[in-house]
């Protein structure tokens, strides 16, 4: 009987991995003794970094969306389905409706949910650009906003793309500036720890170009609650703060199905081996991307990296082999520090970033990703 | 980094006379342990004591900045074996 491989999810994650590991098992899947599999809710794919751009009117909302099934290649298959629960002890998923999908390896990548009912008024009182028509909102608002106070803020840690709120406070910098608002609007940002972003060797030159822009910085600031109709949010620390726009991260938790399972902690992330990237205590399961506990950048660079190393011991165990390659933290990030200038961080466990002068080059680079990521990263073709 | 909620665990005990609450933040990285300290904080009465466990170098800046900011008392800081315990007591709502 074929060896069944199943991923869940059908971010850049799970595509990327599935992909490579076809790659890598190219013979045992020809011959048909290797099965690919990948489980996905909606089956489309979503470029969740191009919604920043949208915001901003540099993509179009139809560039950060594909069809998975365009993206896998021919001899994986695509179930449609959600995820009831994981039954590792009997190594099986269960999906909604009752089918059950059996594997012998299985790759999570279920990746990381937004929960703004997390912190009162959320909803009614706070823009955001996390999903698409949150995106769509924001741009909307930006397009209609005369001047005023706005205040970027961060409602949860951990979340996914840990530069996005730098990025944000920058591009809407440059926006306004463009438009002749600047002078007419406050910007503040707001952080939950004691400085504007959690690596010392970021946050001091980013909290410097804050104040080379004009942004006024409030940390820490953990969000207690927003009040729609007066317009204000409100921290833990006591500080009350009152906005004419407020653009807010939602918290995050992991897929739900996590937490059905017991395979996760109180945030629904599942605890992984930072190394080898197996679910802790189990031989078979492998996590990668935002579904792990591992104290590292929630980032699509870190989901490519991983899948490296998920597809080498996939591979392996599926030839009865032992999975010995290791994840050492690689992230690479690009920083958009205004409309059309961007700097980046690379990093991994040992070494911290040190992010250069930002420059026009690097937004270039960042522009040449965003339109090669559907058959760089997402077919993993290079 | 981003925080990480879950890696630790807080256990409350009542039977030791006062309200005290242990927050197992050891192996968390930063700023893991401060962000479940201003989790747990907020769920427990005025007046409970927290021992607050952290293997992260960065919480002996971060933990103390913090609790100024936000008002409640570093009753005190004690490092051993590899990590540093803080006793917090909650100060207000």
């Amino acid at each position: 009987m074929a060896k069944r491989i199943v991923i869940v999810g059908g971010g850049i994650g799970g595509t990327t991995v599935a992909n490579r590991i076809r790659r890598a098992l190219e013979p045992e899947v020809a011959s048909g003794q290797v099965q690919i599999q990948l489980v996905d809710r909606e089956g489309v794919h979503a470029y969740q970094p191009g919604y920043l751009m949208v915001v901003f009117e540099k993509m179009r909302p139809e560039e950060t969306r594909r069809d998975e099934s365009q993206l896998l290649h021919r001899s994986i298959q695509l179930v449609k389905a959600e995820v009831e629960k994981v039954d590792p002890a009997a190594n099986k998923l269960v999906l909604k409706g009752g089918k059950d999908l059996p594997y012998d390896v299985l790759v999570i990548a279920s990746g990381s949910a937004l929960h703004p009912e997390l912190v009162p008024g959320f909803a009614e009182g706070a823009q955001s650009f996390y999903d698409l028509s949150n995106a769509l909102r924001l741009r909307s608002a930006l397009h209609a906003f005369q001047g005023g106070r706005v205040v970027v803020s961060v409602a949860g840690m951990p979340y996914k793309c840990p530069v996005a709120p730098l990025e944000v406070t920058f591009m809407l910098d440059d926006y306004l500036r463009g438009r002749g608002l600047r002078e007419k609007t406050e910007i503040h940002y707001t952080y939950p720890i004691p400085k504007v972003f959690g690596i010392d060797t970021v946050a001091q030159p980013m909290q410097r170009l804050m104040g080379e822009r004009g942004v006024t910085v409030h940390v820490p600031f953990n969000v207690d609650k927003i009040d729609p109709a007066a317009k204000t949010i409100k921290a833990v620390e006591g500080e009350t703060l009152a906005y004419d726009l407020l653009i807010a991260i939602p918290p995050h938790r992991g897929a739900d199905f996590v937490g059905v399972s017991a395979l996760g902690d109180k945030g629904n992330w599942i605890p992984t081996d930072k190394f080898s990237l197996l679910a802790e205590g189990k031989q078979n399961v492998f996590v990668l991307g935002d579904a792990t506990n591992i104290p590292i950048s929630k980032a699509g660079s870190t989901a490519d990296y991983e899948a490296e190393v998920v597809t080498q011991n996939v591979a392996a165990l599926a030839r009865g082999e032992a999975p010995t390659a290791r994840y050492e933290g690689r992230v690479y990030c690009w920083i958009m520090t205004g409309l059309a200038q961007a700097t980046y961080i690379k990093f991994d466990y040992l070494h911290p970033p040190h992010p250069p002068t930002p420059s026009f080059a690097h937004y270039w680079n960042k522009v040449i990703y965003n339109r090669t990521y559907w058959d760089l990263t997402a077919r993993a073709l290079f | 980094m981003s925080g990480y909620d879950g890696m630790s665990e807080a256990v409350t005990d009542e039977a030791a006379g006062g309200r005290r609450t242990v927050v197992d933040a050891r192996g968390s990285w930063c700023p893991g342990p401060l962000m479940e300290l201003v989790r747990v904080i907020r769920e427990e009465p005025v007046g409970t004591e927290f021992d607050l466990l952290s293997s992260d170098e960065g919480s002996r800046k971060d933990v103390p900045m913090w609790l100024e900011k936000a008002g409640h008392e570093l009753v005190r800081m004690t490092s051993q074996d590899g990590y540093d315990r803080y006793v917090i007591r909650k100060k207000h709502e």
